[in-house]
Formats: structure tokens, sequence, C-alpha cells
């Protein structure tokens, strides 16, 4: 186990006809000993190619990658003392659960054959498997040949796993349990792990910090709260969060906004903040807008509206709103599950100050971030 | 093809049962009308008249009478120039037919069989064949399975490589046999220059009766490698890349990973491309005889095959080459039955 940290690594593609593509720039994290990183990001954002490069299946073209402070750069896959899990599991269909999980010890240590068969006996147990040790590939289901992939890692007891999207292939009530089995294993054992995926959920849930990749480039790495409650930029806050937040683009007027369908009152502080913006990005999560019936707008921050769409979720609507003065592009609001709203009932929705977030029209940066209670728990867990 | 089987196979059945299963054979036409509606036409004359076609239809189905337009022409043809061919060469095999004067199918004996396990020139060439066919078949194997791993490792014109590696095969075996004449010739063959150069030779590779089975196997190896490499190489696109990627990770060197993880799983590509270079190396006949341009090819190179011709259109021993030819016809069905065998037993046939 130990301390993965990765310092300006750059990967740059050569196109055919010569051209760069540059897929990762200059990413720059540390991963602390047992930590759980989650790499999160669109796809094409560049976190699988850091992840190879991690493992070495990819050559680094700038930067260097460091494992317990030495650097494995130009070390090659077989001698980095790491092991990954691939999202189509990539077990030898030719070999049995217990040969796959054995291979990498008899190839990578000098363990005795016993030795192997016990570690892999071990791992069985832990992944509750054993059943399934002398039987191919071919011969289980998904979620079983998941758990395999998963027990192969495991053996080698590596430095550090790399998983790649390992549970984007199973249907979504096991992905949800093999997402709690996960996280008890990797604090069972404690190991340095990196875990790419697109889906938020895995990356909300799972990592002790997250990492937001776009377009090659680092966003913001923090705990999950941390991105959620105080994105770094724009895309941060709409990556993060299902339903995305809601964005409305606005011009500055002292300590207004004024939008080309509402307007919005600022506090001091939020107009201090953006006092040097000439246009602004407001953000509101769905959870965060107040909507109710039968008043009227009467008060700053609310806004006359029209029901386009009600989504029920059971726990909760998501329920998408139009401007009165203009019903096109609708954003969205969630209310309780038990809350019976119709399509075009007219509500009011109250955007609360403490709960927008300003982003700078031109950079994305974030300006202001909602305002939160105090000991609202945004720092690491560990 | 198992579906159709099966389903003659249950009609069959059902026709056997007879009278109580009626009910079933009714429904079953019943639910052929939808599809096809000739279903009526065929129960009522199962029921009236029963013409010969009507009570074909009867015991096997009505898809099996119907499609006899398509299947029974080429099964018969199949049945008399193939099948009828190899049962009657058999015959001949069992008389004395020799010279001459037509066989006499009144004395029939496995005289022949006897002659041919007692003929040392059969036994020899019986050794070759099997030499030949392994040899070449292990060789070109290898050979064509290291040059679709060079191939594979994402090399520049790896298509050009694909095509000039292919070509030889689309050479006819006389062409090569000939080219290959040339290159070995005692005094002028560019492999005896080329190994004089390093101070070897010159070697007699045609003339050398200890050597020029391996001289022949070369030339054959040379002519089909690249139909094994292209069989290879289909073969390797269809492992997944992440296999090769796990194996590195797992720590193997890349030679442990072709050896453990790569290579077992080219075990169908092996199987194919192993019978078509059998079957091949059993029809060396032509390289030979194009080698010396006779049926007596160079000594140490003969093959059942050109035994059994030799015997036969040489000194008229008719009977006795249709003997060795059933010896080698066995000895391809050994080779080819168990793939087949393997094939049914995949579901694949």
């Amino acid at each position: 186990m130990a301390r993965l940290e990765l310092d300006d690594v750059r990967k740059v593609f050569t196109d055919d006809d010569g051209s760069d593509i540059v897929a990762v720039d200059d990413v720059s994290v540390d991963i602390a000993d047992g930590e759980f990183l989650v790499l999160v990001g669109p796809s094409g954002c560049g976190k699988s190619t850091t992840l190879r490069m991690i493992a070495g299946l990819e050559s680094v073209s700038g930067g260097d990658i460091r494992l317990g402070g030495r650097s494995i750069v130009n070390k090659k896959p077989q001698n980095r003392d790491i092991a990954m899990v691939f999202q189509s599991y990539a077990l030898y269909p030719h070999m049995t659960t217990r040969q796959n999980m054995s291979f990498g010890l008899e190839e990578s240590t000098d363990l005795s054959d016993e030795e192997i068969a016990e570690r892999v006996e071990n791992a069985a147990d832990l992944l509750s498997i054993p059943e399934l040790l002398d039987r191919k590939p071919g011969e289980l289901s998904g979620g079983q040949q998941q758990r395999v992939a998963l027990g192969r890692a495991i053996v080698r007891e590596p430095e550090v796993f790399l998983m790649d999207e390992p549970l984007s292939n199973l249907d979504a009530k096991l992905r949800s349990q093999m997402r709690t089995e996960l996280q008890r294993i990797q604090e069972d054992l404690d190991t340095t792990t990196v875990y790419v995926t697109h889906d938020q959920t895995e990356a909300m849930t799972m990592g002790d910090r997250i990492a937001v990749l776009d377009g090659g480039e680092l966003q913001q790495a923090g705990t999950p709260l941390e991105c959620y409650h105080r994105p770094a930029n724009r895309f941060v806050a709409g990556f993060i969060g299902e339903p995305s937040m809601n964005f409305f683009d606005m011009d500055v007027e002292g300590d207004r906004l004024v939008g080309d369908r509402f307007e919005y009152a600022l506090t001091d502080e939020q107009a201090t903040a953006v006092a040097n913006a000439g246009t602004v990005t407001l953000g509101i999560r769905p959870e965060d807008i107040a909507v109710t019936v039968g008043s009227e707008a009467t008060a700053d921050n609310e806004f006359p509206t029209v029901v386009d769409v009600v989504e029920p979720m059971g726990n909760e609507n998501a329920v998408y709103l139009g401007f009165e003065a203009d019903p096109t592009n609708p954003f969205v609001a969630t209310v309780g599950g038990m809350r019976q709203l119709d399509a075009d009932e007219r509500v009011v929705a109250r955007f609360p100050a403490d709960a927008i977030h300003l982003f700078d029209g031109a950079t994305g940066e974030a300006l202001h971030n909602r305002a939160l209670d105090e000991g609202a728990e945004v720092e690491p867990r560990v | 093809m198992r579906d159709i089987l099966s389903s003659t196979r249950t009609r069959l059945r059902r026709a056997l049962r007879g009278g109580d299963s009626d009910d079933d054979a009714v429904t079953d036409d019943g639910r052929v009308a939808t599809d096809g509606g000739t279903a009526a036409g065929g129960a009522a004359g199962a029921a009236g008249t029963g013409g010969l076609l009507d009570r074909l239809d009867e015991r096997i189905g009505e898809d099996f009478t119907e499609s006899a337009v398509f299947w029974l022409p080429p099964f018969l043809l199949m049945g008399l120039f193939v099948y009828g061919a190899i049962a009657w060469n058999f015959v001949i095999s069992l008389t004395d037919y020799q010279g001459f004067v037509g066989p006499d199918y009144s004395d029939l004996d496995f005289e022949m069989y006897v002659r041919a396990a007692n003929d040392a020139g059969v036994i020899e060439a019986t050794v070759n064949t099997f030499l030949l066919v392994v040899s070449f078949t292990a060789v070109a194997l290898a050979f064509g399975l290291v040059l679709a791993i060079l191939v594979d490792r994402d090399i520049r014109f790896e298509n050009t490589f694909r095509t000039i590696y292919l070509l030889p095969m689309s050479l006819s075996f006389v062409v090569t046999a000939q080219f290959w004449l040339w290159m070995y010739n005692f005094n002028n063959g560019v492999v005896n220059i080329l190994l004089g150069t390093v101070g070897i030779g010159p070697i007699n590779w045609i003339g050398n009766s200890q050597i020029v089975l391996w001289a022949v196997v070369f030339a054959l190896v040379w002519q089909f490698s690249g139909y094994t490499m292209v069989v290879y190489l289909a073969g390797l696109r269809a492992i997944p890349r992440e296999h090769f990627e796990a194996a590195r990770v797992d720590g193997a060197s890349t030679l442990k990973m072709y050896w453990r993880v790569i290579v077992p799983q080219l075990k169908g590509s092996t199987i194919s491309a192993a019978i078509v270079l059998m079957v091949f190396a059993l029809k060396a006949f032509d390289f030979l005889y194009s080698l010396v341009s006779g049926y007596r090819p160079p000594n140490g190179t003969d093959i059942l095959a050109t035994k059994m011709v030799r015997e036969a259109y040489s000194v008229n021993n008719w009977a006795y080459a249709s003997a060795i030819a059933i010896i080698l016809f066995l000895m391809a069905l050994s080779i080819i039955g168990p793939y087949l065998y393997y094939q049914y037993s995949k579901g694949e046939l």
C-alpha cells in the first residue's frame, strides 16, 4: 500500500495526419495511502487514459507518476505492483475461476503453490464465491464474473487497485449491491484505489475524494460533498448531481441580475462577489427551488411559473417549470413524492438567496457558492 | 440444421405413433396452415385418396417432400459420384483386377490389403505420408502463429505484409514445385548459392533421399504459412485487447502472456487451420508429380498418393491401387472424423 502521486501528467496522441490530440492535460492529484479516489467525467474526458497511464498500458507524454515516492513512469506494467479491474472483466475464458485468480500470483510472485491456493481461497471467501472456483467464465453470470474479476485483483495484494468502470456492465439492482460491497472490501483491505466511472452516483457514494475531469483537464478534486456544494466551476456544478443544476445566463446590474426571463436580487455579499463580472451564470439545484401552489409571486426572487411536465420518481417528483412570460426552456425543480402537481398548473417558484451559485459568465469559475449550515460536512471523511 | 433434424425426428415419431396422435397432427397442421396455407389440402389428402406423396407427407412431414426438389438432386449427385465412387473403389480393391481385362466381382477378398501390409514400398510411403502430414502441419502452424503475432503488434504496413505472406497461397502447386526445383538446383539454385556464401554446401536437396522430404516440407511450409497466418490473425483479432492488458498488469512477460493467455484461446483457429493443412499435405501428389514431371517422385518422397497413382497407371495394378486409395481415405477420415465430431459436439454442425 502506498501513496500515489500524479504530477502534471500529460498524454498526447498523434493522429495519422500528424496533428496532436491532448487527451490528458497536466493532471495533478495526490492519492493518499488507502484512499479511494474516483475519477469521474463525461465520455472522452481522459479519465480512462489517466488510469491506463497509471497501469502502464499507455505511455506518459509528460509529467511524472510516483508510487510510494518512486517514479513508475518507465516501469513496465508487470513491474508496477498494481492490479486492474476491467470494464469487460477480461477473464481468461479458457481458465477456471481458480486459475484466473492464481494467474497473477504465479506470474508476479514466487509464492509456493500452497500459498497461492490459500490466498485464492481467502479471496473467494471474502467475495463469497468459493463454489465458483472450478467453473469457467463462460458458465458464470455477469455479476459472478464481476466478482471473479475483483477477486483476481484482490489476491494480488497490490499497492494500488485500478478499476475501470467495473460496475457499468451490471444491471441497476446488482450495481448498487456491488457498489456497497466494493466499498466494504476496499475499507477492509485499505488499499489505495483509483476508480474510473462516468456514473455520478458511484462517484458520490464510493469515493473518499472525487476528481472531476473534462476535456483532459482536472476541474476539481475534493470530497464528494465539496464537489456537490462547493463546485469550483460551472462544469463540476452541472456534472455532479441528478437532476442537474439549473443554469441561467444573467447580466450584472449593481445588486441585481437581469436575464431574458427574470430578474434576481442579490445579497450584499453576492453583489460584491460578482462586482467585477459583466455576465454571470446563476445556478440553483432542483431540490433548492421552493414550489408553492395557489399564492401570488409577491416577494423578490419569487417567479410565477407553469408546470410543463411532472416526472414522478416515487420518493420525489421532478417538475419541469416554464416561466409564465416565456415558457420555453423549462427548468427543473424537485418536490416531495406526495405533492400533487399537474401539467399546466400555475405555481410560484422561489430561488432562496442562500442556495444559489454564481459562476463567471466567461470563464465558468465559481464566484459564489451556496451558504451551508454550520457543521455541514464537506471536509474529508478520513 | 439441428433444428430441422429434430423437427423431422419429432414428425417421424408422431407419424409412427399412428392413430391416437391424430389430434396432435391436426393441431400441428392447423398451425402450419397459418403460414403455409397448404395444410388443408394435405390433411384432406391424408384422409382421402392416400396417394404415394400424401402417404410420404403423412409419414415424414410436408416440408420433407416439398423441399425434395432442392435437396434431392445434389443428394443424388453427391451420393453417386462421391460416396458411390468410394464404395465402388472399395469393391474393386477386394477383387484381383489388374492389366487390361475387366474386374471379376465373383471372387472378393482382402488379399490386396494383406499384400499392401507386406509391401515395403507401401510401408515406406505410409511413413513418408505420416511424416509429411505431421511435420508440415506442425511447422506451418508454428511459423504462421509467429508471423500472425508479429503482424498483430500494430506494425506499419500491416496490410502489405499480410498480402505478401498470403501471396504464395495463390500459386498453384505446379508453379511452387517448379519454382523450388530451381531454388534447390544443385549447381546454381538460390538456396545453395546463399548457403555457399556462408560456407555451407552445396547440398543436393532433391537427390539426397535423407533430406529431400524435408526440402519438400519446407517448400510447402513456404506456400502455406501465409494461410495459417491469416487464420491466426483473425483469431487474434477476436481476442479482446483487455486480455492482453490484463495479462500484462497481472505480471506476465510477453512470452508468458502469449503462451498462457493468448495461444490457448486460439484453439479453434489451430484446429481449423490444421485440418486444411493436413488435407493439403495428403494431396501433395501434384507437388511431387510436377517436381519430376512423372509418377516416380524423388527417392525418399514416395507418399501414398504417388504410390497409388503409379500402381494404377504405370503398372495397371488396379485392385492394388484401389486398396492403397482406401488406406489413404481412411487416413484422411481419421483426421476429418474427430474434427467433425468436435464441431458436432460444440453444436456447430
